[in-house]
């Protein structure tokens, strides 16, 4: 048990620090615990989640095949001129499409197709991008709470249980909107001085011609429809007995038959490192549960509350927003959710325990630069622009971002679980 | 480059060694924001927006090495026409440095080296 805990301990330590790939910290990670016998191979593979693997590789396959036809840089510069240009409705209506994007796509590569956009419509409007591109990172985190596929701690929570996409959207749908509005009216708020529109800058927005965006119109009808109908789908796969992963994978494979783009290079965009690392992450954590590691850490944590599930509660929601953001929500939900089982299951399979931890860890996504994915691909983007946004930076807005959101979750928890 | 007619000049060094090249394209990629090569396509953008995203002033002031090229594109003086069409073929840039000894010594253009080809082609032809 002790070389699973120090691998695990050291991989974690090595990824919130990103001196190497992340990916390639799992991938040792996994092959050191196999290698050394920690687990056997077989259970290794068993370890490994493939609802979770298989529901990531889908939802990438179809927003690869969506994206090349220009859908999503129309929506966002209509988002951009739906607000004609005046500061607080430019907020809102960026900040609301990112998050109802997030909320159906995952978060990463909402903020992939949102930020280009966002840097250009802050030329259009001659202001500072740095503030915009850091709230649609805030909110694209509380946009993917709301749902099953929203956000990669949820998606890793539905892998581990029986929880159906109707019961994310009604248990964190309605604290994710209620964080959405809060958050963003008080980012606004401290961001004002920097979002001042000149009258003649309002027009310039107008003057972007949305419609030309549509790169293929044709591929725009085979494609958009099937994503469409698969997040429909999404909505009753419990009522038709499919797994999440099913529906994601079959609506892929659908769009993969009517579309004409290349194969290879449709399969290009599903994101091979971030599938690795699951891949490694699992099997890390497999044998963390192999040893009995979770065991015990679920038992210190039952000592410590005495079963008191009001503490329980609050305490997986906390310690999961501050450990995502130490180490990034990913391996902190991976791991914490066998923890999460093991107290669950005194309680009669209570699943007020699954909410708490992936409002914890979805909103701990917002507190440093490296908590997220998202965060973390957005400030890559923001560099090559020639604005970097500093760890700092993000800190003086994430923190706060967090604190709000944590805040709100603890009285949603309270007034609706406790 | 505007002078002297070249599509790209190299960077050279203080030593006189290359750091780099600097072209066309590498001019188009100054002059415009740097999330440009983020977007899918800029359709969308009119001739009205040009002056508000265009870095006409700014980009004068920025150091050469954040824009030039710097894969190695340079080839020995005795290259063989091969050599440099493959070095063409592999890397976009429009010129490739010639080096001696860890200096340069010139350029070859791709303009150039094509009717270099063109009139091989040519004479060969019956």
């Amino acid at each position: 048990m002790a070389l699973a805990v120090g691998i695990f301990a050291v991989a974690l330590v090595l990824i919130a620090t990103e001196w190497v790939h992340r990916t390639k910290i799992a991938l040792l990670g996994a092959g050191l615990v196999v290698v050394s016998q920690t687990i056997e191979q077989e259970q290794a593979i068993e370890a490994i989640d493939f609802n979770t693997i298989g529901l990531l590789a889908g939802m990438m396959l179809m927003v690869k095949l969506t994206e090349t036809t220009g859908v999503y840089t129309y929506l966002a510069i209509r988002a951009g001129q739906l607000s004609r240009g005046r500061p607080l409705a430019v907020v809102m209506s960026l900040a609301g499409t990112t998050a109802v994007l997030s909320a159906f796509l995952d978060n990463l590569t909402t903020v992939l197709l949102v930020v280009p956009i966002t840097f250009l419509l802050a030329d259009a409007l001659d202001i500072d991008p740095i503030p915009l591109v850091i709230i649609e990172i805030i909110v694209s985190n509380i946009g993917g709470t709301a749902t099953l596929i929203g956000d990669p701690p949820n998606i890793i929570i539905a892998g581990a249980t029986d929880l159906s996409f109707m019961a994310f959207i009604t248990n964190l749908g309605p604290i994710a909107a209620v964080a959405f509005a809060v958050v963003t009216a008080v980012l606004y708020l401290a961001y004002r001085s920097k979002l001042q529109v000149a009258p003649e800058a309002r027009q310039r927005v107008m003057e972007l011609d949305a419609a030309g965006a549509i790169e293929d119109h044709d591929e725009l009808r085979r494609t958009v429809p099937i994503l469409v109908g698969t997040i429909l789908l999404f909505f009753v796969h419990k009522a038709v007995g499919l797994e999440p992963a099913t529906v994601a994978l079959a609506g892929a494979t659908v769009m993969l038959m009517v579309s004409r783009q290349q194969l290879e290079e449709t399969l290009s965009g599903i994101e091979w490192p971030t599938l690795f690392f699951f891949l490694g992450l699992f099997v890390m954590v497999g044998a963390l549960e192999e040893t009995g590691a979770i065991e015990e850490v679920a038992h210190g944590i039952g000592n410590l509350t005495d079963g008191d599930r009001t503490a329980e509660l609050l305490g997986i929601t906390w310690i999961a927003a501050i450990g995502s953001g130490v180490v990034d929500n990913i391996p902190f939900t991976a791991t914490m959710v066998p923890v999460v089982r093991e107290l669950q299951a005194g309680n009669a399979g209570d699943d007020a325990y699954w909410w708490a931890l992936a409002l914890g860890a979805c909103f701990g996504g917002n507190f440093t630069l490296i908590a997220a994915a998202a965060n973390v691909a957005a400030a890559g983007m923001a560099s090559k622009a020639g604005t970097p946004i500093t760890f700092m930076t993000f800190l003086r807005a994430g923190v706060p971002a967090t604190l709000i959101s944590m805040t709100l979750a603890t009285a949603y928890i309270a007034l609706r679980y406790l | 480059m505007a002078d002297s007619g070249l599509p790209a000049v190299p960077v050279v060094k203080h030593d006189g060694g290359l750091a780099g090249v600097f072209g066309e394209g590498e001019f188009m990629e100054a002059l415009f924001p740097g999330y440009f090569g983020q977007l899918r396509s800029a359709s969308f953008v009119r001739k009205s927006l040009d002056e508000a995203l265009e870095k006409r002033a700014g980009c004068a002031s920025e150091p050469i090495s954040r824009h030039m090229f710097t894969e190695h594109v340079e080839v020995p003086s005795d290259a063989s026409d091969s050599q440099i069409a493959e070095t063409f073929l592999h890397h976009r840039s429009l010129v490739l440095p010639v080096c001696e000894d860890g200096r340069v010594v010139g350029v070859i253009t791709r303009h150039d080296f094509f009717r270099r080809l063109a009139e091989l082609v040519l004479d060969a032809a019956p």
